[in-house]
């Protein structure tokens, strides 16, 4: 099941409480004006429409959103979103419009709003340089073909009878997977692989022309017909003053800008870049902290909670112990990604409207929570009988015993399933990227793409997962250690 | 010090206690002695209500605990009497079941603290009194596992007397324990007539039996068969199934 589904079951829920909460609110170029700051949703692993290192955007999208900003007298503020989930948030009101690089189609039309095009772009095909049988998309039936997952690309392809369609989170991914000779070719936006083949990716060469005619469009929420107007208004004046050519000569001209110039120095993605490492530090600091923050807090948050439940699991009142067990049947029973989405993307439908940060650590504490309450209720129900009956017949209330007795013994049991929790944890944090959080596993899919280096940027990445853990471990190591003489109990 | 009159106590169709009726004297040391699978240990978790019977009653300490077919009582007042009732007796698990994660001293003083919200010195000052008593004077640090099973009974019998509880029960005290710890228990048990508690100790064991207790209650079939003086049980049985055991036993040593 693709995100995209998912969200799709969701929102069809929340559908008529937005359509409710819609009538009520202020206008959408209202909003703008009010807030003094035009807030663009953008996929910044796409160069070169946009890409992204930490909070400095750009490309193409990201000079035109600036330039329309500018004519509407506001503040442009990028929001980064994985392209997964970047419609839904739109309309959950996450951001005033979508400006990347998605084509107008019918279907995307039936359910959001399209600015006039501001750009032309087909689909075009990349190979191997090594390859000749593949010259266009006729020649693709029973190849394999990768492509950026829910773009213009991928529906294309899935008409065309015997061809494979290799579904990728972000376009860098597909053309590496190429590289490797594992897909027979990769389709995306003409630009952005003309780009990528020039600049990073240079074992793939362009094959043809474009075989598809589509036009680029910016996208807003089905209530913001008056912001539509005004930035079609101010798309006009841009072409007519001349600074729409500028910015397109910038990206798009003989010589392309180079946002990647550093891939372009580092000659090519085959190999480990040090200096790319060191240029990127900070930003791979930031996600890394992102997701040590989210983690521990869902840990730190969920650890009362999880305990809570387990006592109420345990304890004889079925008045507790019903709604506690189906609090963590549901949980555990749902994926961690179903729950991120639903917080985030179906709950304002309920008047609930969290930022991304919230929303990401609540879905992370609730969801360790109810792991973690299993954990407390197994460790709860593996001490011995004997111990709560020693500690009644002294004339301990069974909230003193619990207090004093069982629980001391359940934290020293549980300790090392308790580290395994924090662990995952650390790891499943990674999902919160689908809301837009620049978290550690986001910040590499970032850095990867704009500088066409994934074989440097992830094992980085991964060993920054592996220092992360590190502490965690050496904590309960640390207690294992001091509660031993009584361990042996 | 304590009546037990008709008690019944049933697990779906098995009856565990059958009518039975006895009387316990005060600041004496009673054994109830009877073959395995008696009865004797469930009575003994019923005269501290860690077990509720349906029928009968047992008069403790001035305390009236009804079987719960006669007057099922409220969850307050359930509570209430639990409090009462464990506020007079204490217990010894045969397996003793002392608190892994507190050392012997630990173990002694988390009751008086915890129940009787004592302060920690004066806790402390009770538990060190007691312990001494059992003879476990320089033993106070350790913890549960590195004691051995003797001296882990001795904590669990200061854990109880801790609480300075009127009655103290032992279930089945000599059977963790090797046959030499046996009769050093009995002497510890004798050692502490001047403390006038009222001990109940249930046991299979008749030879321990005749050489600690003041008075011996002969338990089978979920009920007391006889009941009277060691000499007088050992020495002059009245009724069958107590000769029974008793010729049993002798034929067997």
């Amino acid at each position: 099941m693709t995100t995209r589904t998912i969200l799709r079951a969701l929102l069809a829920a929340a559908a008529v409480a937005l359509l409710a909460d819609q009538a009520a609110a202020q206008t959408a170029l209202a909003r703008v004006r009010t807030a003094g700051q035009l807030r663009i949703g953008t996929d910044a692993t796409y160069p070169p429409f946009a890409s992204a290192q930490g909070g400095d955007f750009s490309g193409f999208d990201i000079d035109l959103g600036r330039a329309i900003a500018r004519e509407l007298g506001v503040t442009p503020v990028f929001v980064n979103a994985s392209f997964d989930g970047i419609f839904p948030a739109l309309q959950n009101g996450s951001f005033d419009v979508v400006l990347s690089a998605v084509t107008i189609t019918a279907e995307r039309r039936a359910v959001l709003l399209f600015s006039d095009p501001y750009i032309d772009a087909g689909q075009l095909l990349a190979v191997r340089k090594d390859r000749q049988d593949i010259r266009g998309p006729a020649d693709l039936s029973g190849a394999r073909v990768g492509v950026q997952i829910n773009t213009t690309a991928q529906f294309d392809l899935e008409k065309r009878a015997g061809v494979a369609v290799a579904k990728y989170n972000t376009i860098d991914l597909a053309l590496l997977d190429l590289e490797n000779g594992r897909i027979d070719a990769v389709v995306s936006d003409a630009p952005v692989l003309r780009y990528m083949t020039t600049l990073s990716f240079k074992g793939l060469k362009t094959v043809g022309d474009q075989f598809t005619d589509e036009k680029l469009g910016i996208v807003l929420a089905r209530d913001s017909d008056d912001l539509r107007r005004a930035v079609n208004a101010a798309l006009w004046r841009l072409q007519d003053s001349g600074a729409y050519a500028r910015v397109y000569r910038q990206w798009f001209g003989e010589t392309p800008a180079a946002t990647a110039g550093p891939a372009a120095d580092a000659g090519g993605t085959r190999l480990f870049d040090p200096a790319l490492v060191s240029r990127t530090w900070r930003f791979l600091v930031r996600g890394v902290w992102m997701t040590a923050v989210l983690a521990a807090l869902g840990l730190v948050l969920g650890l009362p909670i999880g305990l809570a439940l387990a006592l109420a699991r345990v304890q004889p009142s079925r008045l507790f112990s019903i709604p506690a067990g189906i609090y963590v049947e549901v949980v555990r029973g749902t994926p961690l990604l179903v729950q991120i989405l639903f917080i985030y993307f179906v709950l304002p439908a309920f008047g609930v409207n969290l930022p991304a940060f919230t929303s990401g650590a609540i879905a992370l504490t609730l969801n360790s929570a109810a792991y973690l309450a299993e954990i407390f209720r197994a460790g709860i129900e593996s001490i011995e009988t004997g111990q709560m009956e020693a500690a009644r017949s002294l004339g301990m209330t069974y909230a003193q015993a619990m207090r004093r007795v069982i629980l001391p013994q359940t934290f020293r049991r549980v300790l090392p399933p308790l580290t395994n929790e924090g662990i995952a944890l650390l790891k499943d944090s990674s999902l919160v990227s689908v809301i837009g959080l620049t978290e550690l596993a986001r910040t590499g899919q970032e850095l990867a793409s704009r500088y066409a280096a994934p074989l440097t940027i992830w094992p980085v990445v991964a060993l920054l997962y592996l220092l992360l853990t590190f502490p965690l471990t050496r904590v309960a190591q640390e207690l294992e250690r001091r509660w031993r003489p009584v361990a042996r109990g | 010090m304590i009546a037990v009159t008709n008690v019944v106590k049933t697990y779906g169709s098995t009856t565990v206690l059958n009518r039975a009726s006895f009387a316990i004297a005060e600041a004496q040391l009673t054994t109830i002695l009877g073959p395995s699978g008696c009865g004797k240990s469930t009575m003994l978790r019923c005269l501290n209500r860690l077990e509720r019977f349906q029928e009968g009653t047992i008069t403790l300490a001035g305390i009236e605990v009804p079987g719960t077919a006669h007057a099922p009582l409220s969850a307050a007042d359930e509570r209430e009497l639990v409090r009462q009732v464990r506020a007079r007796v204490g217990i010894v698990f045969q397996n003793f079941n002392l608190f892994p994660h507190l050392t012997a001293l630990g173990n002694a003083m988390e009751a008086p603290m915890t129940v009787k919200k004592m302060t920690r010195t004066k806790a402390e000052a009770i538990a060190r009194h007691y312990l001494e008593r059992v003879g476990l004077s320089g033993k106070e640090a350790l913890y549960p596992a590195q004691l051995s099973g003797g001296q882990q009974q001795r904590v669990a019998i200061a854990r109880a007397l801790a609480m300075e509880p009127d009655v103290v029960l032992f279930d089945e005290p000599t059977s963790a324990l090797d046959p030499k710890l046996v009769r050093e228990v009995g002497t510890l048990l004798r050692s502490l007539d001047d403390l006038r508690k009222t001990l109940v100790v249930v046991s299979h064991d008749m030879d321990f039996a005749r050489a600690i207790s003041d008075q011996v209650i002969y338990f089978e079939g979920g009920r007391a068969v006889e009941s009277g003086t060691a000499g007088e049980i050992f020495g002059n049985p009245q009724q069958p199934e107590t000769r029974a055991f008793m010729a049993c036993f002798q034929g067997r040593s």
